[in-house]
């Protein structure tokens, strides 16, 4: 069929309200309905310091229709771990427990706690939302931060100068049941990880790109395509690891150039093209990382 | 059931018998036999509970605060450094009005490093929302600890039970366990006021603006407030039910006394000691031993230091730049007494580190306070040669 | 949220547990600029000379209510099985997924849904309610499709047709190969069937007065041309060159004419691929002579390839010059080589003759002639007969211009008044897409002149409000007000290529058309092309892009992060205003182009 009738295929229930604070074109509040809509209204969601803990409405208000426990910026997988003890502890081993967090509480602060969880094999499902920044204070870099951006940590004079962390390798050491990345631009493939995500106990970990319009000085209908562009370009591949060995890309990726991903995003508006063509480079060269995994696993 | 134990097990039982069910712990010297004792328990099917091995203590403290907001039982322990690693998170306990019960066993702060006894780590929690509760023997901190579980689910607070570093931890002592069935009675399954719940959804803790924030620190305020008549309550029916009695604050031969020694933790039973002897001499000395001291026992307090006598506080922690914190918070208390009432009050800065505080230096603060010619504004530093 | 000075603090909860939705919070004053559906005109739509609403019917048909598909094409083409196979596609030209990668084939669908209708039992007679009878004159596809839409206007129609059956060019012009007489035999059961009077035979000045159809109130003209034009060679007229046109009127009424084994057919258009590929049949072996490229052939591409499968040669750039003959009988021709100068009015490079190359021969036996038609309207009153052979009509059709002085020197003509023409007789492309296309503007014409007549109409009155795009390509259903498809706020404005977000479709090769082995087609007359599957025409239709119309596809709501846009009841979609933030990403990545960006409203 040519016609992606993707309705058809995205479950209904929406578990997440309008209203919520999240800026114009924001790819997060999407990444969590998604998200929502594959777990089912039966999910608890953790929420630790990000820019979520704005988007989700402040007291007396929440956005999302399931519990949901705002929390310190690194203990989301603690916090999880202890929810899951909790329902396990009374017999409720089908409630999803969900920790929602940035890429600050992610790869920076509350990587300790995700490691931890990640190695007992904790019995819930951890969501990065990636928009490779402090998004929510303001867009200071992180380790998620791409080598070459502006932040105002990192001013275009001296941009950022290590290349991101690669999260996924970090959580595919620890040898948990599923890691995979996803893209709110690829809803089903994304519906169909959390469904293979559901499927399987322990720790699961999900590594979302979200586009951050003011962060990465975008317009705010552009979200969706640079997550597309993200991906086509091998900057941020489709892919899935099973208990730490097995790495599969979910997708074919057309191997774009990576320059109008760069090009489209005013925070490389600064950068020469060499260093686009260093960037280029990285890329290239991490991708023959990921068809080495791919190949023989690690 | 009378058993030999030391306090770290002693405390272990204690949660074993409250039928805690999630516990989440990370090991550090001298609290870890407690939760090497829980884990025990829960692998040999003695305690139904979930058992979490943290990475940290923070991490500790968060996976209590998870499972407590999902409604469960929730205990953690730790010591020192680690208790100073939770800040953080203990005001999201507390913030979060979750009933967690914690033992601390006291350990002074590096550097450098030092693992035996002083209260600094726990008070420098002073102001996290906790229940501070200081036990002076094994008995009474199993005791205390199935009440902390019934004291903190009554008033929404987190309950920090707290112990001195060997002199209680590693001490064995013969202690009396208590019925099972006994204490089901007494601390029947939690029952959570607000909790994570799929089918009823909330979400907690988002941002509060400051037209309500204050309302909530109030709301805070008043349940620790509430504490108090709680404690003494709970310690009525505890002593009703099993014939011991562990009040806020116990007055101990100092209702005619001329001088009073203020102690808390295993202190209290060397003062003990001492103020038996010198009563055996005919010397009018007492004995106040501040077992509360979040929230603060203010009025029980002065009730029984007022009155034209001398008081001597013995602090085995220190405030740097202001001195010992139990008799400061006492000091404070006391001024608003008539001027008649106010007791002399001398503070003592003593046994910092674990350094001993045997009955010999209790004697010399005793003759100390008793020729002093004023109150002491400034503590004074026990054993310490400038 | 309450002021704490009004507020007792045990009204506010102990911990911050919430209360409500966010849903308070009316985000969509943040917007400065909002999304609003408004379909717009597919390419193919536009490009139709028919009229039919291409994107509508592919998209009923995606969704399997073929009954309905068959409703829309019906309302503005009253032969799809006869255009799903002659047809030139214009609108497949203009597919935008041509671009993307091959486009939508169009004439597949066509014909699957054409021949589905042909296979139902035959339409109700169809009851004129009005009292006017209107006259049109050739049954070719002008003719039939203005009975055809006058009768469903709710007119009484007879068609005159001179030939003994009905059908005109369909019929007299287009091999049995192209369009099996079972399916033309079908359509004209089932226009007689739905109410048409066809009266063959009965040609006007030939058993028919022109002033006897003063009885109608209005008549078109539609007989078609008829008449070949001469190559212009030395010696023409003679044996062995003859015009293709009567050639294949010959061979469509069932002779078999003599040919000889070499046949040269002259020109590059439709008739000379029908003579080049019908002479093919007949046992010849053929050369097409055309003085320009294979570029600027007019023929049906399909066509061209079709005759070079079946073993027709081409000898491009090569002009005929003279007949030869030997005793009287045909020997060859002479050709003068050609080149290619500057562009002519047709757009296309002008064929000059070659300045290095010399004139050279073809051996041949015959020689069928087919550089164009001119029809042939010496039936008409001289005041009515155009003056450059061909009628020059309005934006309806009406015979305006220099033709029609009804008032002449004798006093008024007598015969109708109100007359209409189309087709190959007025001045527009040769292909039966126009033909039903003049067929569909008269039809309006005369409906709104009798409107006009009657005084229920103003008479200055603009057809733009029922086209499609800016040809002028007119929708009767746009005219009868009465489309069955849910129109979002519509636009007429033809979506490009660059209006569409192809990410969100798949490349999906397009079915071809199902052959004939050339060795085979060429034994008899039957059907060469056998068109494509049912399954295949399906999946064609879900190849089509539905541009600038929304199918439902729910890609704005799924990717709207502010969870503004809901299905409506009718299967439109509503976007809450108090929550939409204005962002953009609906009409961004809504596939078709079917949602606009606008400041009104805000």
């Amino acid at each position: 069929m040519s016609q992606i009738m993707i309705g058809d295929l995205i479950p209904e229930t929406q578990l997440l309200d309008s209203g919520h604070l999240a800026c114009p074109g924001c790819a997060a509040p999407l990444a969590m309905e998604m998200v929502l809509k594959a777990l089912g209204p039966d999910t608890i969601v953790v929420l630790p310091a990000c820019c979520w803990s704005i988007v989700a409405g402040p007291w007396p208000q929440s956005s999302l229709r399931v519990p949901l426990y705002h929390t310190a910026f690194e203990t989301g997988a603690a916090v999880a771990s202890g929810i899951r003890a909790a329902l396990a502890q009374r017999g409720d081993h089908d409630t999803n427990v969900l920790a929602w967090a940035g890429d600050g509480g992610t790869f920076d602060i509350g990587l300790q706690a995700l490691s931890g969880a990640a190695e007992r094999n904790e019995d819930i499902i951890y969501v990065c939302y990636d928009n490779e920044a402090y998004m929510n204070t303001g867009v200071q870099r992180s380790s998620a931060t791409p080598w070459g951006a502006w932040t105002t940590t990192t001013p275009a004079e001296h941009p950022e100068n290590h290349p991101k962390k690669d999260i996924m390798a970090i959580l595919a050491a620890h040898r948990i049941p599923y890691a995979a990345t996803a893209s709110v631009s690829y809803p089903v493939d994304l519906l169909e990880k959390l469904e293979k995500a559901k499927s399987v106990r322990g720790m699961r970990f999900l590594h979302i790109l979200s586009p951050c319009p003011p962060g990465w000085k975008t317009p705010s209908e552009s979200s969706i395509r640079l997550g597309r562009m993200a991906v086509q370009s091998k900057v941020f591949p489709m892919m899935e690891v099973e208990n730490g060995a097995e790495w599969r890309f979910t997708m074919d990726h057309a191997g774009d150039p990576v320059e109008p991903y760069i090009r489209a995003q005013g925070r490389f508006r600064h950068l020469p093209p060499e260093a686009i063509r260093g960037i280029q480079g990285e890329v290239d060269a991490r991708w023959e990382i990921l068809e080495k995994r791919v190949r023989h696993g690690t | 059931m009378k058993k030999v134990m030391m306090g770290n097990h002693a405390v272990s039982w204690g949660v074993s018998l409250a039928r805690a069910e999630v516990v989440s712990a990370y090991p550090i010297t001298p609290q870890t036999q407690i939760v090497e004792e829980l884990s025990e328990m829960c692998s040999d099917g003695r305690l139904d509970a979930r058992f979490i091995k943290v990475e940290s203590e923070h991490s500790a403290m968060a996976a209590c605060i998870g499972a407590s907001a999902t409604g469960a039982r929730t205990f953690t322990a730790t010591s020192s450094q680690g208790l100073a690693l939770m800040h953080e998170v203990l005001h999201w306990a507390a913030g979060g009005r979750l009933p967690i019960v914690m033992a601390d066993i006291n350990r002074a702060m590096a550097p450098g490093w030092n693992i035996w006894t002083d209260q600094n780590d726990s008070l420098s929690q002073r102001d996290t929302g906790w229940i501070q509760l200081y036990c002076e023997t094994n008995q009474e901190v199993l005791d205390t600890t199935v009440q902390a579980f019934k004291l903190a689910e009554a008033v929404d607070l987190p309950v920090m039970l707290i112990l001195d570093a060997f002199f209680l931890s590693h001490t064995s002592e013969p202690v009396d366990v208590p019925d099972q069935d006994a204490v089901d009675r007494f601390l029947p399954p939690r029952q959570a006021r607000f909790k994570l719940d799929t089918q009823d959804p909330h979400a907690f803790g988002a941002l509060v603006r400051p037209d309500a924030y204050m309302e909530m620190r109030w709301h805070q305020h008043q349940a620790m407030d509430l504490a108090r008549t709680t404690l003494d309550e709970i310690a009525e029916e505890w002593n009703g039910e099993f014939g011991r009695n562990w009040p806020a604050v116990e007055s101990y031969r100092a209702a005619d006394a001329e001088l009073i020694l203020v102690t808390s933790g295993t202190i209290t039973s060397t003062a003990r000691h001492v103020v038996d002897q010198r009563r055996d001499r005919g010397e009018r000395v007492g004995l106040v031993k501040v077992k509360m001291f979040r929230p603060f026992p203010t009025d029980v307090l002065r009730k029984v230091l007022a009155g034209p006598r001398r008081v001597a506080v013995l602090d085995r922690n220190i405030s740097p730049g202001h001195g010992g914190i139990f008799a400061e918070e006492i000091r404070s208390a006391l001024y608003d007494l008539p001027l008649d009432d106010r007791p002399l009050l001398f503070g003592y800065v003593l046994g910092l580190g674990g350094r001993d505080v045997t009955p010999a230096v209790i004697d010399d603060i005793i003759e100390q306070t008793r020729v002093g010619a004023r109150a002491e504004r400034e503590d004074l530093w026990v054993g310490v040669n400038p | 949220m309450p002021e704490s000075r009004e507020t007792k603090a045990r009204d506010i909860p102990a911990v911050a547990v919430s209360q409500t939705s966010t849903r308070v919070n009316k985000t969509g004053s943040w917007k400065y600029i909002r999304p609003r559906y408004r379909d717009r005109v597919a390419p193919c739509n536009a490009r139709c000379p028919v009229g039919i609403d291409v994107e509508g019917y592919m998209n009923l048909v995606r969704e399997g209510r073929i009954w309905e598909a068959e409703d829309l094409l019906l309302r503005e083409n009253p032969m799809p099985a006869i255009t799903g196979r002659v047809c030139d596609h214009p609108c497949e030209e203009a597919c935008n997924r041509q671009g993307f990668d091959e486009p939508v084939a169009i004439h597949g669908v066509e014909r699957y849904l054409g021949d589905l209708i042909l296979e139902q039992p035959l339409p109700d007679h169809f009851k004129p309610w009005r009292t006017e009878r209107i006259a049109l004159v050739g049954s070719g596809p002008a003719g039939l499709a203005c009975a055809y839409h006058l009768n469903r206007l709710g007119y009484g129609v007879t068609v005159f047709e001179s030939d003994a059956q009905a059908g005109g060019m369909l019929r007299q012009g287009i091999p049995g190969y192209r369009l099996p007489r079972t399916v033309l035999d079908r359509q004209i059961e089932w226009f007689e069937a739905q109410g048409i009077e066809i009266r063959c035979g009965e040609g006007i000045g030939d058993g028919v007065d022109w002033e006897s159809l003063s009885e109608f109130a209005a008549v078109f003209l539609a007989t078609g041309a008829h008449s070949s034009r001469a190559a212009g060679m030395v010696d023409e007229e003679g044996p062995g060159v003859r015009p293709g046109l009567e050639f294949l009127r010959d061979v469509n009424r069932g002779q078999i004419p003599i040919l000889g084994l070499r046949v040269a057919v002259i020109g590059g258009g439709n008739t000379a691929m029908d003579c080049a590929r019908t002479a093919r049949r007949l046992g010849s072996e053929v050369t097409v002579v055309y003085r320009r490229t294979r570029a600027e052939m007019p023929a049906i591409a399909a066509e061209i390839e079709e005759a070079e499968r079946e073993g027709v040669t081409f000898r491009f750039l090569a002009a005929p010059r003279a007949a030869l003959r030997e005793n009287g009988v045909l020997t060859g021709i002479a050709c003068t080589p050609m080149e290619l100068g500057p562009p002519d009015d047709s757009g296309r490079r002008r064929p000059i003759p070659s300045e290095t190359e010399q004139e050279f021969l073809l051996e041949l036996d015959s020689v069928l002639t087919a550089i164009g038609e001119t029809p042939d309207l010496g039936f008409l009153p001289d005041p009515l007969k155009p003056r450059w052979g061909t009628f020059e009509v309005g934006p309806l059709n009406a015979v305006t211009g220099e033709s029609p002085d009804l008032d002449t020197a004798e006093g008024p003509l007598s015969g109708p008044t109100m007359v209409f023409a189309g087709g190959d007789v007025a001045e527009q492309p040769r292909t039966v897409a126009h033909a039903l296309g003049a067929g569909k503007r008269a039809a309006l014409g005369i409906d709104r002149a009798l409107h006009v007549a009657r005084g229920r109409a103003p008479e200055d009155w603009d057809p733009a409000g029922f086209t499609f795009g800016p040809e002028g390509n007119v929708s009767i259903t746009q005219y009868r007000r009465d489309d069955p498809i849910r129109r979002e706020d519509p636009l007429n404005e033809v979506v490009e290529a660059e209006d569409l977000n192809p990410e969100h479709f798949q490349k999906v090769p397009r079915h071809s058309d199902w052959h004939l082995r050339p060795d085979d087609a060429l034994q008899d007359f039957s059907e060469a092309n056998r068109g494509l599957l049912p399954d295949q025409a399906l999946e064609e239709a879900q190849r089509c892009f539905n541009c600038g119309v929304c199918n439902g596809c729910e890609l704005c709501l799924i990717y709207c992060p502010d969870f503004a846009i809901s299905r409506r009841a009718d299967g439109g979609f509503t976007i809450d205003m108090d929550y939409c933030k204005g962002c953009g990403i609906c009409a961004e990545e809504c596939p078709r182009g079917a949602i606009v960006m606008t400041q009104e409203g805000v």
